[in-house]
């Protein structure tokens, strides 16, 4: 009965409750929906992360990672390997080869690490591979006489093996695109350029343009610029086990786009049968193990058990090889717990002012019900009951309004182009797919239904306050 | 002296369903110093009357001519100025302004109109004296009675000394004795400074007490008697 | 009864109303205030931690090292046009810098490193290298002694392995890190920190020898004494190559570069490199470094210097910084803004219950001859006055907050620290002073408060006081 009255009462003044309700759901909605967008990011990032980096587990000799010494491989390597994909739980295992050395180009040159694959296994632990960009080649299917090599972007455009170049071609390209003649006269005069490194492409070719046209045509004239030549090569140059330095010519065959301009800059992939030649190695030899398991959530289970079962080796879960990705995830947590919390305390001052408007006007109507027996009890549940029905109204409102947000734009994601820069660099992409767990959902609804009910307090004892006698001779 | 001229006006409300007239064709003329009550049932047109006597209503047809101006010749902030200098009002109840003391309350009008100082308190403490609340100028109206609230307000209407007090009703939320008290006054100040009061009423002692009395039915004017 | 005094009567009431009411503009104002002052103190430290250990507020530079940064983009120093940048109004000091990579190793041992050769006295103006110095550490042999003095309380002894081999450059951080309150600090310090005593070394021009990071010299296994060799491509394709003898161990805030810098005195480098005579970069130490500042002093140098070379800004030079910084700023002022609208309208609700309540009243005042104007005005002196009281509270106790955070930042402890440091930042949480963002503030509420405003003004001037009066 109470309940039943308390909904009506709610709709008795529809204009002032409107007001309340509609600042719950924006307040409900903003909140929820900046949640989703900064767990979108991280997630993606830790996906990424898992998924094309550095997989779930990492087994290797104890004081490897201290100095990537070469001379620390893992011992026992067949024995290693075979042991762990028979152990359940585990999708699949491939063996690496790391080395650390130099890259050299013609012009350039950059510090890098190396690491020596095995293709087929690599493929069944890191989708790295799905990254390839089209056209530069296919490093994993690839059998070849020479060096092959599957850099990053990032390290192609440093070592000027991608080029931006404008030439007759590329403008006849543009022209098919649709760019208006008048922007490719502006680009004629680099007719032949090869620009030394894409930050000056960039500088000159904006130099030229208006910001619309910028805007407009940016992105396609960056793409047909972009240059690639087929067999580029560059060499490696690293310590072999015998401290000798050495090194060979690699051809790139294939590069790699993950967004993450430091892993890019480093990381260069090659095949461990040929660095083994090089470094004096045995070929079944590695230096780490990178696994996959099935399911990510056995993942302290089952670094357990392969502990346990390879007590000579460290065996190193995703958490504490990257700590700061499960410290992100559950930072970003708290902080937006807290904003939401924040958001609420500033809903209920409005939920309060409007409950005791309620309780003074109904004055009498609270003096008369208490006067035929309503005790306390029931008017002080009543009351709140109308301050949680309002609350809740709000916050349903605001949490379907941002689940259809977050559905519309989870396909698509949002761009953040122009932050772009300053993210990727961190190893967050410029498109964030908004995503929120149920689990965020409920809690928020249950926050909701706390504040109504802790701002109907003071307007409801105020209400029990009213002296029946009193209230009915009000005029 | 013609006070007020009320020359065949019409109120006609065209609702969605139905056309109401509201007052049809009522003619009336007052002098300055009389006692008058116009008297009717509810939906009788006396409040809307008294509404576009007071020009807070417009009359659809007909003329309303107060101290020889027509009402409906006024501009809205020209309306509002000319009813703070010729016409007083008391109202059935919310009289006062809540936050403001009785001497504040009476001072009103004429802070509005740029009184110095001293002629303001003097005038104040005269009215405030005429209705017998000289000691309570300080209190504000929730520390007011029922009757000492109207009776403020008949000070406040008095302050800028209008044409005529227009009062709807002033008797009808008080108990016999106050309506007693307020009456009594109402009626010295009507004899002794001769000031105009009309009355709109259901109360048969305001009735009694005037000297004139309008009857009003159906929008149309039924008797008009003098008493004397 | 002039306005303002019925306004504030009215505010009066219903106190309760009004209490909440600015109370509500209250805290938002005061987490505005204190929030912005957190995120600006934090761009502030960000920024300045990579502008001073780093790149500085200008460079002058060959116009085509930004994109290429290689020996053979270098330029040879001109003192005429050192003197006249000294004479600029803005620059103190000019720092002159030859930056290059090379790799060093010791025995089997490489590493990529950045070589720094620096003029060890002007580098001070910019990146205060002499306070980057290692004063303790806290060697094997240092937490041993300390173990075994019984002076120490346990709960430092079981801290002591956490820190193993950590270099520090004050007994700031000693004390913070291993948990010693200030008033046990003038006991407990002097004894750590003798234990913990770390003798360096200086560089000097002239003189071969170098300075490298903390973590770089742990690395590569080497103290001071020890030698390390450089090998890197010099000016013109030679081959740059070296020996040197450590003379001094440094621990740069930015752990990216602690691992990798070497320092050399300038004239060293520049042998080293085979490009005497020649510079990187000359940094310009200026003295008011606020945007306007610098925006004018850029380019008043640009009419100063040849044509193959360029000034560079710190935003130009750091831009990866700067656009996360960006980022976040803009995330932060969504949030704020969320948490203001749904402020904005609880107000909105108020005047709404108020306007409705004073139907009456307001149809009352304006019959005995109160022109609508006045009303309104006092009306929105009203709502004015809520917001000033909420204004004035909440910048009253955020001032107080924000005044001692100033001088008693937040540090962070342990994972934190840890986390802040890999990022590349010092792990603390700066305020800002009192600034435009106050300004700010006050103009939110303002609009807030004329756009609530606006519901019960137009139901003033849409009144029929006829209505209006009716029971």
């Amino acid at each position: 009965m109470i309940w039943k009255t308390a909904w009506k009462n709610v709709w008795r003044n529809k204009v002032r409750s409107l007001v309340v309700i509609i600042s719950i759901t924006i307040g409900i909605f903003g909140g929820v929906f900046a949640v989703a967008v900064m767990n979108g990011a991280i997630e993606q990032r830790v996906d990424a992360s898992l998924n094309e980096e550095i997989a779930h587990i990492h087994i290797n000799d104890p004081g490897f990672r201290d100095n990537y010494d070469i001379q620390l491989t893992v011992e026992d390597p067949d024995r290693v390997l075979t042991m762990v994909r028979e152990t359940p739980g585990v999708e699949a295992a491939t063996p690496r080869m790391i080395l650390t050395g130099m890259a050299n180009t013609a012009t350039k040159s950059a510090g890098v690490q190396i690491l020596g694959i095995d293709p087929l296994s690599e493929k069944e632990v890191l989708q790295l591979y799905e990254t390839t960009i089209p056209g530069t080649g296919g490093f994993f299917e690839q059998e070849s006489r020479y060096n092959l090599a599957y850099i990053g972007h990032e390290l192609a455009k440093e070592l000027n093996i991608i080029r931006f170049r404008i030439d007759q071609a590329m403008l006849d390209s543009l022209a098919v695109r649709g760019v208006p003649d008048e922007v490719l006269d502006k680009l004629v005069p680099f007719s032949g350029k090869r620009f030394k490194s894409e930050k000056s492409f960039k500088k000159e070719v904006k130099g030229v343009l208006s910001m619309k046209e910028q805007h407009d045509y940016g992105m396609a004239i960056r793409e047909e610029a972009w240059s690639f030549r087929k067999r580029s090569k560059m060499t490696l140059t690293f310590l072999d086990s015998e401290q000798m330095q050495t090194g060979a010519v690699f051809r790139i065959a294939g590069i790699y786009d993950i967004k993450n301009s430091m892993y890019e800059m480093s990381q260069v992939l090659v095949k461990k049968d040929d660095l083994a030649i090089l470094a004096g190695l045995d070929n079944t030899a590695f230096h780490q193990l990178f696994i996959r398991l099935e399911d990510l959530e056995t993942t302290e289970e089952i670094h357990s058990i392969l502990a346990e079962k390879l007590p000579g080796l460290e065996v190193m879960h995703w958490q504490e090889i990257q700590p700061d990705l499960a410290m992100m995830t559950g930072m970003v947590q708290r902080f937006y717990a807290v904003f939401m919390v924040i958001i609420l305390a500033a809903l209920a001052f409005g939920i309060v002012n409007t409950m005791l408007m309620v309780v003074l006007e109904r004055t009498k109507e609270l003096g008369m019900l208490t006067a035929i027996g309503m005790n306390k009890k029931k008017v002080f549940n009543m009351i709140m009951l109308e301050s949680v029905f309002l609350s809740l109204v709000g916050g349903v409102a605001g949490m379907i309004i941002s689940q259809l947000l977050i559905g519309a734009t989870s396909k698509n994601g949002i761009n953040f182009a122009s932050y772009a820069e300053g993210m990727e660099a961190m190893g967050y992409a410029a498109h964030i797919y908004p995503v929120i767990s149920t689990s965020f959902f409920i809690i928020v609804a249950i926050l909701i239904v706390i504040t109504g009910i802790l701002s109907s307090i003071y307007p409801a004892v105020k209400a029990l306050k009213l002296d029946p006698a009193e209230a009915l001779r009000t005029e | 002296m013609k006070v007020l001229e009320i020359k065949n006006v019409h109120k006609i409300y065209n609702s969605s369903e139905v056309k109401v007239h509201a007052v049809n064709d009522i003619s009336l003329e007052f002098e300055k110093g009389e006692f008058a009550a116009i008297v009717g049932p509810s939906g009788s047109g006396k409040t809307t009357l008294l509404n576009m006597i007071g020009g807070l209503d417009k009359p659809t047809e007909g003329e309303i001519l107060v101290d020889n101006t027509n009402l409906a010749g006024l501009k809205s902030s020209s309306l509002i100025d000319f009813r703070m200098r010729n016409i007083g009002f008391v109202f059935q109840s919310y009289n006062l302004i809540p936050v403001l003391t009785a001497k504040e309350n009476v001072e009103f009008i004429m802070s509005l109109q740029k009184w110095n100082k001293k002629e303001k308190d003097k005038r104040t403490f005269e009215l405030l004296k005429a209705v017998g609340l000289e000691d309570r100028v300080n209190s504000r109206p929730t520390k007011l009675s029922g009757g000492q609230q109207q009776r403020v307000a008949v000070a406040r209407a008095l302050a800028s000394k209008p044409k005529f007090v227009l009062a709807d009703e002033p008797t009808a939320n008080l108990d016999s004795k106050s309506t007693e008290t307020l009456l009594d006054i109402m009626e010295q100040l009507n004899r002794e400074e001769g000031i105009t009061f009309i009355f709109s009423t259901h109360d048969a002692r305001v009735v009694k007490k005037a000297r004139r009395v309008i009857t009003v039915e159906d929008g149309k004017v039924i008797s008009d008697e003098n008493k004397n | 009864m002039n306005n303002l005094k019925l306004a504030w009567r009215n505010l009066w009431r219903n106190r309760r109303r009004t209490l909440i009411t600015s109370a509500s503009i209250f805290f938002a104002v005061f987490f505005a205030l204190v929030m912005r002052s957190l995120q600006l103190g934090s761009y502030d430290h960000m920024y300045r931690n990579v502008i001073e250990s780093y790149s500085g507020y200008m460079q002058v530079q060959h116009k085509d090292f930004w994109d290429e940064k290689i020996v053979d983009n270098s330029f040879a120093f001109d003192p005429v046009l050192e003197q006249q940048l000294l004479g600029d109004e803005n620059i103190v000091a000019t720092i002159p810098r030859f930056e290059s990579f090379a790799l060093a190793s010791n025995g089997p041992k490489t590493k990529g490193v950045l070589v720094m050769g620096v003029d060890p006295v002007k580098e001070n103006h910019l990146s205060d290298v002499l306070n980057k110095k290692v004063r303790y550490r806290l060697t094997s042999e240092a937490i041993e002694k300390i173990e075994r003095d019984d002076r120490i309380p346990d709960k430092v002894k079981t801290l002591l392995p956490l820190f193993e081999n950590s270099a520090y450059t004050n007994t700031g951080r000693l004390q913070l890190d291993l948990d010693i309150q200030d008033k046990e600090a003038p006991v407990l310090m002097p004894v750590i920190e003798e234990y913990c005593y770390f003798e360096n070394g200086s560089i000097r021009m002239g003189e071969p020898g170098v300075w490298v990071g903390d973590k770089l010299s742990q690395y590569l296994e080497l103290g001071i004494g020890d030698t390390i060799v450089l090998i890197g491509q010099g000016y013109h394709a030679t081959t740059a190559a070296g020996k040197y003898e450590i003379k001094g161990i440094v621990k740069l805030p930015l752990p990216d570069l602690d691992n990798k810098i070497v320092y050399l005195p300038l004239d060293i480098c520049q042998g080293l490199y085979n490009a005497d005579n020649r510079l990187t970069s000359l940094s310009l130490a200026v003295d008011d470094n606020q945007d306007k500042a610098i925006g004018e002093t850029m380019e008043r140098i640009s009419s100063m210097i040849p044509e193959n070379q360029r000034v560079m800004e710190w935003k130009e030079m750091n831009e990866v910084t700067v656009s996360q910084m960006e980022a976040d700023n803009k995330g932060g002022m969504i949030m704020l803004g969320i948490l203001y609208l749904v402020i904005a309208f609880g107000v909105f609700g108020t005047v709404l219950m108020l306007t409705a309540e004073r139907k009456r009243e307001f149809g009352m005042v304006v019959a005995i001859g109160m022109q609508k104007r006045k009303l309104a005005s006092i009306m929105t002196l009203e709502m004015m006055l809520v917001g000033l009281l909420g204004i004035l509270a909440g910048a009253l106790v955020a001032t107080v907050i924000i005044l001692y955070g100033l001088d008693h930042p937040l540090v962070f402890k342990g994972e934190m620290a840890k986390m802040f440091e890999d990022y590349g930042f010092e792990p603390k949480l700066a305020f800002w002073k009192i600034d435009t963002y106050y300004i700010w503030q006050l103009v939110i509420v303002g609009l807030m408060v004329l756009i609530a405003l606006g519901y019960p003004l137009r139901k003033i001037f849409g009144m029929k006081v006829v209505n209006a009066l009716r029971v």
